[in-house]
């Protein structure tokens, strides 16, 4: 009995390891590439261990190909995209979650379906759009063409969270004379705090990560984002691994260092969100 | 004036309904109308052209058929995958958070930045895969992964599904610590094997959840277009083409307006058609 129930654990951390090797390859292959020489990184057979390691990849990158730059774009986008539709999301959740209002229904769904349109059917339009109003190759112009992808999610998972809270603690600080907008600011928004980080993280990643709409309504060089930035590191017509690896590191580490601080709140955020049963 | 309340809610909903309808309700409709060669192209008048060509395009033809098999092969093993994890991770496990961390770290990976580490870990000569199998004797001289038509599109396929699963296991997790434990017990306490348990308890209670999954990855899946645009942009030829970069291609390389649009739209209608069940089931919830 008891070597049966080794040997069943024994397998459980035999696939857990299997996972976790699977899942880790390319962060490993990813970081030691970066570390490489220019011409290590090319050799064939690869080398899997780095020879020589340098880190003449990265600094190479952040003084020759405008990557700071890059890189602060991609921080002023995501994050006011994350704000500005986790602020429009929350009230419209909101209202939502309290108001049994006519066309509550038809709205909740018109909402909702609005998160299964692509972008690539935005895009033209967008490119038109832009150029009229004089807003094309700015970040405003990308920060409000990515809310098309976050808002109609955040206002979704944020009325998750906002349903979680008991409407008896809106009576009470109705009944203590608060307007409503006073009781969702002050009483409901601190009660969901988790969700709402969730939520903007959440959006944060979704912008952070985007190549399509940058790629599209972004030209001039000093406007791109890291995404782009890195795809147009690409499309030179030499190749050059390690510094593109470098580059992804960078990338990645923002959102991957945001979520391992932040996991708890992401994964409840999942539970009692956008997911309840 | 005073607002009756529960006219309140409609102040609430204002902001987002009117942000939404300019941004996203207004060139959606936009983009059909171009499709029909009515607004925002060189010469306006309607005509159904743009779909006509489409039945005789080949290159579309095969992007709509590549991006059906796309979206079922990956959707299929983040579900697989997603699931198997989920439950190991709901064990009574040591390092639990550890190994929860490790399971979602793919996730975190932007699909663009995914792309360009599997594009290097299959390129031909200084890549990791052909290195590995070379060294383990499976193979004698390097394969051309991402270069052969009848390999790429697998390769890309098997680097969405790495980045991709952590989703459905986060969600499918999520729903299997909502079971509640005693329903176990009661099974144990009136005989029922540890397989009977899962068949009957853990099926039944995890089947929202896993709708839930499969739609929304559904959705990510068919927009994508980072992963594709980085990894293969759509070749060799057009062996690895979808219908988001496909739409890319025809507004932004060939001015096609109206056909571009058209291509959009069969990818919105696919999408759309694809959630309906997911719609019903969520409002059916909510009233």
């Amino acid at each position: 009995m008891l070597a049966r129930k080794t040997i069943f654990w024994t397998l459980i951390y035999l696939a857990l390891a299997v996972m976790a090797i699977y899942n880790l390859v390319p962060f490993f292959w990813m970081a030691t590439s970066s570390l490489k020489t220019d011409y290590e990184v090319i050799d064939y057979p690869a080398t899997i261990l780095p020879r020589v390691v340098t880190f003449g990849a990265y600094s190479r990158m952040w003084i020759q190909e405008n990557f700071v730059q890059y890189f602060i774009n991609s921080l002023i986008v995501s994050v006011s995209t994350a704000a500005f539709s986790s602020m429009v999301g929350a009230f419209a959740a909101y209202g939502f979650s309290r108001f049994f209002f006519r066309g509550r229904s038809t709205l909740m769904t018109i909402f909702l379906a609005s998160q299964m349109i692509p972008g690539v059917l935005l895009v033209g339009p967008y490119f038109k759009m832009l150029t009229y109003v004089e807003l094309y190759d700015t970040l405003l112009g990308l920060i409000l063409s990515q809310t098309t992808i976050t808002l109609p999610f955040s206002i979704w998972m944020l009325k998750g969270f906002v349903d979680t809270v008991p409407i008896e603690i809106d009576q009470a600080a109705m009944v203590d004379g608060a307007s409503r907008t006073r009781t969702f600011l002050i009483v409901v928004l601190p009660n969901i705090l988790p969700g709402l980080v969730a939520t903007i993280i959440f959006a944060f990643l979704l912008s952070w990560g985007d190549l399509l709409w940058a790629l599209c309504l972004i030209s001039e060089q000093s406007k791109q984002t890291m995404t782009l930035g890195i795809t147009q590191l690409v499309g030179q017509f030499r190749v050059q691994w390690s510094e593109i690896m470098a580059a992804t590191m960078i990338t990645t580490i923002v959102p991957a260092a945001l979520y391992l601080m932040l996991q708890n709140f992401l994964v409840k955020g999942f539970t009692e969100g956008a997911v309840k049963q | 004036m005073q607002v009756r309340e529960h006219h309140k809610g409609y102040l609430f909903i204002l902001p987002a309904f009117l942000l939404l309808l300019f941004i996203l309700g207004f060139p959606a409709i936009a983009a059909i109308l171009q499709s029909f060669n009515i607004m925002w192209v060189s010469q306006p008048s309607f005509t159904v052209k743009s779909y006509i060509s489409l039945s005789r395009d080949a290159e579309f033809l095969a992007s709509l058929l590549n991006t059906v098999a796309f979206v079922a092969c990956t959707v299929g093993f983040h579900l697989l995958i997603g699931l198997a994890v989920a439950l190991l991770l709901n064990m009574e496990i040591r390092n639990k958070r550890f190994f929860r961390v490790i399971a979602i770290l793919p996730w975190t990976v932007p699909d663009v930045i995914g792309g360009l580490i599997w594009r290097f870990m299959f390129d031909t000569l200084p890549g990791m895969v052909n290195a590995v199998l070379l060294k383990a004797g499976f193979i004698v001289d390097p394969i051309d992964w991402l270069g052969n038509p009848k390999l790429a599109f697998p390769s890309l396929i098997f680097a969405e599904v790495w980045r991709g699963y952590p989703f459905a296991m986060l969600i499918l997790l999520a729903g299997l610590q909502a079971i509640p434990k005693e329903q176990y017990e009661a099974a144990e306490i009136d005989g029922a094997s540890k397989v009977q348990g899962f068949v009957y308890i853990t099926v039944p209670n995890l089947k929202y959840m896993f709708v839930i999954a499969l739609v929304l990855d559904t959705i990510w899946e068919c927009r994508l277009f980072g992963m594709v645009y980085s990894m293969t942009g759509g070749g060799p030829g057009y062996s690895s083409q979808v219908l988001s970069l496909l739409t890319y291609k025809h507004y932004f390389l060939f001015f096609n307006i109206s056909y571009a649009a058209a291509i959009a739209a069969v990818l919105a209608g696919f999408m759309l058609l694809v959630s309906i069940p997911y719609l019903r089931m969520t409002m059916k919830r909510e009233l």
